[in-house]
């Protein structure tokens, strides 16, 4: 007996064992039954049920094995053991390979499961976003709202304050909208304007519209550009413009954004300024060439008309001296007028009244443009107060103007004389309904000797007299004028303090 | 494809009726069979539990103390796993002399007979460990339903 040993603890560890794996097994189903039960969305306490079951099944097989065979051997049943022997056998292998089939499906489950509680967890996120948009929709829509009007105020505020041109073009050039100071500015309603005309409306040369345009498509933007429009009353705009053209995605032209600056009074400034300096530096060639010419030109009449005395007045010679005379004067005229034009006379400024200065012209005039069948009408405003200033030398200026506007006009037309007070300063206009004056003559016409007339009936001294006379008067000549449409000259004169009256330059 | 196989299943069938000594659609399976089957079983047992406890680390999941519990028992059946292999093999060198006298618990087993039966006996008691293993499993998985029984209170709170 000594070389043996009992098997009673091996029977009573497998019998107990058994039952407690059994017990232990079902305890974990259990647990992962409400596991599932409670996460029901969870696939991994799911495949954590099912593989307890599988182990509960392994102890179940086994445990009932080893306790059914302890009993049928002790009860004296081997025969009864030995026939069950194989399925129990059987089924404990079969439970083993369940167990380790469905083990073996864990990664796989942990990663759908992970995917899972991610995608849930997404979902969650999103759902809590929504619901809290829902609850404050009201207020986030009202938030955004009021953002939304005062970024729109902020940049309204500047659109429809700013002192520059600011307009918005569709893909076919259109005006789509136009800021107040444009509208100020073109003169147009935004009736007019907006949806029904283009910018190459208001371009005076389609040249230049299309090089605008060609320069926008190829760089996409433009700076600084200078650019000749029309206003609605005819009048010239220089804009400084810088613009950018939008496109879509593909590519394609959305609209066309631009702001203009207006600078045409700089324009006409410079302008002035450049003929002032030009007109000094003839007046000074002028002034020489006249003293010059005038003593020798004095000496010719005198000595001419001492010898007309001599001649008896049917005579040839008499007759050949009387034409060296009328030229002689006509020469000292035109130098008259050089010496004029170079300021070199004296001007005795004195109040006067421009209306009855005007009107005295007129008068004179007035049978000769009845013959050539021109109307002149007067709109003179009678409240303008009384200017300092030379008058006769001023109306030498009105009486140039006007006989230039008549012989603007070729038959049957109109001429309009206008005097309105404009702060402080008073606007004489006078305005025809000729021809007009070409454009490419324009900076020319106030030059000394520049005339369109034919060669013998102007000297060309006009205009640019009477700009010298209106300078003497600190004022200055503006002229607009439209090819085919006919010309308007307005003398700017300043109205001076009487206390400043009675000067002689 | 299908259709061009059948005349040839036709014939193959027409030939087993005819002379069916020569199919051989069976083979004998005569007694070790089961046990080697059982001990495969076992070694797929063992490798799948393997696998498992290292996913349960690999994903990081033992860090709670759930799955911790539920490695565990993957580790202690592994072990049952090699304890029952080795009392299988060792059983087919016992020789059957060894037990003595009546299946009660008066029987015992003789040690001189094989040196393999000591081992034998020690390798008998293996509930010491698949016990340990199922309350390890136990524990893990009540482990896990009180902790998301919590986070489930957590959340309705």
């Amino acid at each position: 007996m000594n070389d043996s040993y009992p098997l009673a603890p091996v029977w009573f560890v497998d019998v107990v064992g058994s039952s407690l794996v059994i017990v232990f097994a079902f305890l974990a189903v259990m647990y992962a039954a409400r596991l599932a039960r409670i996460q029901k969305s969870s696939l991994i306490w799911t495949y954590m049920l099912w593989l307890c079951t599988a182990l509960a099944l392994f102890g179940l097989s086994r445990g009932v094995g080893h306790i059914a065979k302890r009993f049928l051997l002790m009860t004296d049943m081997r025969d009864v053991w030995v026939s069950l022997r194989p399925y129990s056998g059987g089924i404990n292998t079969v439970a083993f390979v369940l167990v380790a089939s469905i083990t073996l499906f864990f990664q796989r489950v942990q990663k759908i499961n992970r995917e899972i509680l991610q995608d849930k967890k997404a979902l969650e996120t999103a759902s809590r976003e929504v619901m809290h948009l829902n609850r404050n929709l009201e207020s986030v829509v009202q938030e955004r709202t009021d953002e939304l009007s005062r970024s729109e105020q902020k940049f309204r505020r500047i659109f429809e304050s700013s002192m520059d041109v600011i307009f918005i073009l569709d893909d076919n050039g259109r005006f789509l909208d136009v800021n107040p100071a444009g509208i100020s500015t073109l003169g147009y309603d935004r009736d007019l304007l907006v949806g029904q005309m283009g910018l190459n409306d208001l371009c005076t040369s389609g040249e230049a519209y299309a090089s605008l345009f060609q320069e926008l498509h190829t760089t996409g933007f433009v700076k600084d550009r200078e650019c000749l429009f029309l206003a609605r009353n005819g009048s010239e705009l220089h804009l400084l413009l810088s613009a950018t053209i939008r496109r879509g995605e593909s590519g394609e032209t959305l609209n066309y954004e631009g702001i203009a600056k207006d600078i045409t009074s700089r324009v006409q400034m410079e302008r002035q300024l450049q003929q002032a300096d030009k007109l000094a530096s003839l007046g000074q060639i002028s002034t020489g060439i006249a003293h010059e010419i005038n003593n020798p030109l004095g000496i010719i009449l005198g000595y001419t008309q001492l010898l007309l005395r001599e001649q008896a007045p049917a005579s040839q010679m008499h007759d050949d001296l009387k034409t060296i005379e009328k030229h002689t004067r006509n020469c000292k005229g035109i130098v008259e007028d050089l010496l004029k034009f170079s300021r070199s006379t004296a001007i005795r400024k004195i109040p006067f009244d421009v209306n009855g200065s005007l009107a005295e012209v007129i008068s004179l005039l007035a049978h000769q443009f009845e013959l050539d069948k021109i109307d002149i009408r007067t709109n003179l405003d009678v409240t303008i107060p009384k200017i300092t200033g030379d008058a006769e030398k001023l109306k030498q200026v009105f009486m140039n103007l006007l006989m230039n506007a008549r012989q603007a006009i070729s038959g049957k037309g109109e001429i309009s004389v206008t005097t309105r007070r404009n702060g402080d300063s008073v606007d004489i206009s006078i305005s025809d309904t000729g021809s007009g004056i070409a454009p490419q003559v324009m900076n020319k016409i106030f030059d000394p000797f520049f005339t369109t007339k034919p060669v013998g009936e102007g000297t060309g001294l006009g205009l640019s007299v009477s700009y010298g006379i209106v300078q003497d008067h600190n004022g200055h000549i503006e002229v607009e004028s439209r090819s085919g449409k006919g010309s308007t000259f307005t003398v700017i004169l300043p109205l001076i303090e009487q206390s400043e009256a009675e000067t002689t330059i | 494809m299908i259709r061009s196989r059948v005349p040839a299943v036709i014939l193959a069938a027409l030939v087993l009726c005819i002379k069916p000594d020569c199919a051989e659609a069976f083979q004998s399976h005569p007694a070790p069979e089961g046990l080697y089957v059982h001990q495969i079983a076992h070694v797929v047992f063992m490798i799948a539990m393997g696998f498992l406890a290292y996913w349960l680390q690999y994903n990081q999941l033992i860090r709670e103390r759930g799955w911790r519990l539920i490695q565990l028992a993957c580790l202690l059946l592994i072990l049952w796993n090699v304890v029952a292999f080795v009392g299988h093999w060792v059983e087919t060198h016992i020789p059957d002399a060894s037990v003595l006298g009546e299946p009660d618990w008066s029987q015992r087993i003789r040690i001189d007979l094989h040196p393999l039966i000591p081992l034998y006996y020690m390798l008998k008691l293996d509930h010491l460990v698949s016990v340990p293993a199922m309350i390890a499993l136990f524990l893990g998985v009540r482990s896990l339903y009180k902790q998301a029984l919590a986070e489930e209170h957590h959340f309705d709170e």
